[in-house]
């Protein structure tokens, strides 16, 4: 019904309950996360077909048959997002088998970790604005409940209710403003509202509906001033949720922008190309210098976060094919590198269960594999060469020089040097001779952990050497965007 | 027939209020149903338009729309029920000022 990868993925998440006790019953608890495993790689090989069609033509499925009315439109860029998505899922399924062991009901969290996939592959694959909300709503709820799963601690309880209150306040918002859009063109299909909104010039109602909207989208994506939620609710998550929620969550929100801005919006991005041209800057600047305070690593990692969204919105200001390429090509390479950071310190808390930098001084010693591959993905986020980071940050940075935007070009490097001081800082604690005390029986992180990370830096690595491919398919991504709206 | 500008006018006040709830009250339950009123403000909104296009004409889809906006409405404020009475079991109060245990 909602093509086969977002079928595959419904089926497996209303499945899994049931095959969790059945599952339990047999005292085979663990395999449930095999199950969920399955069903993302099942879904992932659906996603391949899809594109082989997409990349000749646009797939729409019609839910019913008019034309201005629900449907799903998968095109480049949605098979793209689908596939960073998809891979990101499975890799922190993977990753959860032994991290979530012996906490209380698995075959929960592998539901919510399938629907908010799902919920996210189907915010992709929308293809008006209503479906778009619905699967957005899907998304935002399983995210909620699972930052807040572990609700014997304070900690996550605390940071699910802030979570939940900034983000359902931004749905409203996000509702509100489609409403008006209704109000407008009396359609939320996203061919019905370019082809209406084409010709009309810029007014008031247009602008205030892409105020609620972009207040909308932009708290789950944490533009500056409305990040506020995001550090609480990344620390606080297990540590393959806060892989996925900083992977591929705040990125659903910068498509979502994507779309607003440069099929729906047309007129408007020209408009609006200064006032995220700044929005990028102050983003990336405040999380670059806020992440140089932090002495907890996950909300170090966190606050980075906000300002590589700083770095993703330069794409969206400047607004050229190149610009969008970096955009796609940053929200991949994004997904690599802080899902790969995140994993390694969920390895490090599984081992010791302390995350303050002084607490965990010297372990390098202990867990050289994780170690390495943090530090990998570390210097890979702040743009150093043979990494994938620099293929995306210096396209970034060629498209706004191109446009004549110098100043957010030079931003993009300023800001990387931010990023190296307290990567350094990571690393310099992490090697360090003299050991935190109690590190003498640490081993290293066990082989379902270790292999997630292990596979995550050898793409980063790999897309660093060899971008190539990724760098052709996110072209063909910002094509298709770009010629949606025309 | 009332004319559009003042039911908007109704649907901008609702949402007002909500925003209004949601930066003064401190009880969890009360932000919850501040949310609840935007919403609804939203809701409201879509039901206005859907009649507006053609006299003696209603907009099924806006309609359809708001049905299923209700029952997410509904799933968000039990999410966020439970939520809250996790959070009561910790803190022992349901005063949102209170929750502020985390640094930063």
């Amino acid at each position: 019904m909602f093509t086969l990868p977002l079928d595959t993925l419904f089926v497996f998440a209303a499945s899994t309950p049931i095959i969790g006790w059945i599952l339990r019953k047999g005292g085979a608890e663990k395999l449930c996360g095999v199950y969920a495993i399955i069903g993302l790689l099942v879904s992932g090989s659906m996603v391949y077909n899809l594109f082989l069609e997409a990349s000749k033509r646009p797939v729409t499925t019609s839910v019913c048959d008019e034309v201005y009315a629900s449907c799903l439109r998968v095109d480049m860029l949605s098979v793209f997002m689908a596939s960073t998505f998809i891979g990101i899922g499975l890799l922190a399924a993977v990753y959860s088998i032994k991290y979530m062991e012996g906490e209380k009901g698995i075959p929960l969290y592998y539901t919510l970790l399938l629907s908010m996939v799902g919920g996210m592959v189907g915010v992709a694959f929308a293809g008006d604005f209503f479906t778009l909300f619905v699967f957005w709503e899907l998304m935002c709820v399983s995210s909620y409940v699972l930052v807040a799963f572990r609700k014997r601690r304070w900690e996550s309880v605390e940071a699910g209710l802030k979570y939940l209150l900034m983000s359902a306040a931004g749905s409203a918002s996000l509702l509100f403003g489609l409403s008006l859009i209704y109000g407008l063109a009396g359609t939320l299909n996203f061919h019905g509202l370019a082809s209406v909104l084409k010709g009309v010039k810029p007014n008031i109602w247009l602008d205030m509906a892409s105020l609620f909207l972009f207040a909308g989208f932009g708290i789950k994506a944490a533009v500056v001033p409305l990040h506020t939620w995001l550090p609480d609710a990344y620390s606080a998550a297990p540590a393959p949720i806060s892989a996925i929620l900083s992977a591929v969550v705040t990125e659903t929100g910068v498509y979502a922008l994507c779309r607003v801005f440069f099929t729906v919006f047309q007129p408007l991005q020209v408009q609006w190309s200064m006032v995220l041209a700044v929005l990028s800057l102050v983003t990336m600047t405040f999380g670059n210098i806020t992440a140089l305070l932090q002495d907890d690593l996950k909300r170090l990692l966190a606050y980075s976060s906000i300002g590589h969204i700083g770095y993703m919105l330069v794409g969206l200001a400047v607004g050229t094919q190149i610009g969008l390429t970096g955009t796609a090509l940053h929200i991949f390479n994004h997904a690599l590198m802080k899902g790969a950071c995140f994993l390694c310190v969920g390895a490090f808390v599984y081992r010791v269960g302390v995350r303050r930098l002084d607490e965990i001084a010297g372990i390098g010693r202990r867990m050289p594999f994780t170690t390495i591959a943090l530090c990998v993905s570390l210097f890979a986020l702040t743009g150093m060469p043979p990494l994938n980071g620099f293929i995306s940050e210096l396209t970034l940075f060629m498209s706004s020089v191109e446009a004549g935007m110098t100043w957010l070009g030079v931003a993009i490097i300023v800001n990387s040097l931010f990023s190296s001081g307290y990567v350094l800082r990571v690393v310099k604690a992490l090697l360090q001779r003299r050991e935190a005390e109690g590190f003498e029986n640490v081993k290293e992180a066990p082989l379902l952990m270790l292999t997630p990370i292990l596979v995550m830096v050898f793409m980063i690595v790999l897309f660093g050497v060899w971008p190539d491919p990724v760098l052709e398919f996110a072209r063909k991504a910002a094509y298709a965007l770009l010629s949606m709206g025309r | 027939m009332m004319p559009l500008s003042h039911y908007l006018a109704f649907t901008f006040t609702l949402y007002i209020i909500g925003l209004y709830c949601l930066a003064t009250k401190r009880n969890m339950i009360k932000l919850i149903l501040g949310i609840e009123i935007l919403i609804n403000a939203a809701n409201a909104n879509f039901i206005v338009f859907s009649a507006n296009w053609r006299a003696g004409y209603v907009d099924p889809l806006a309609h359809s729309i708001v049905i299923v906006s209700i029952a997410l409405a509904g799933c968000v404020s039990a999410v966020a029920l439970g939520i809250i009475v996790c959070a009561y079991r910790h803190y022992k109060t349901l005063d949102v000022r209170k929750l502020r245990r985390m640094r930063g």
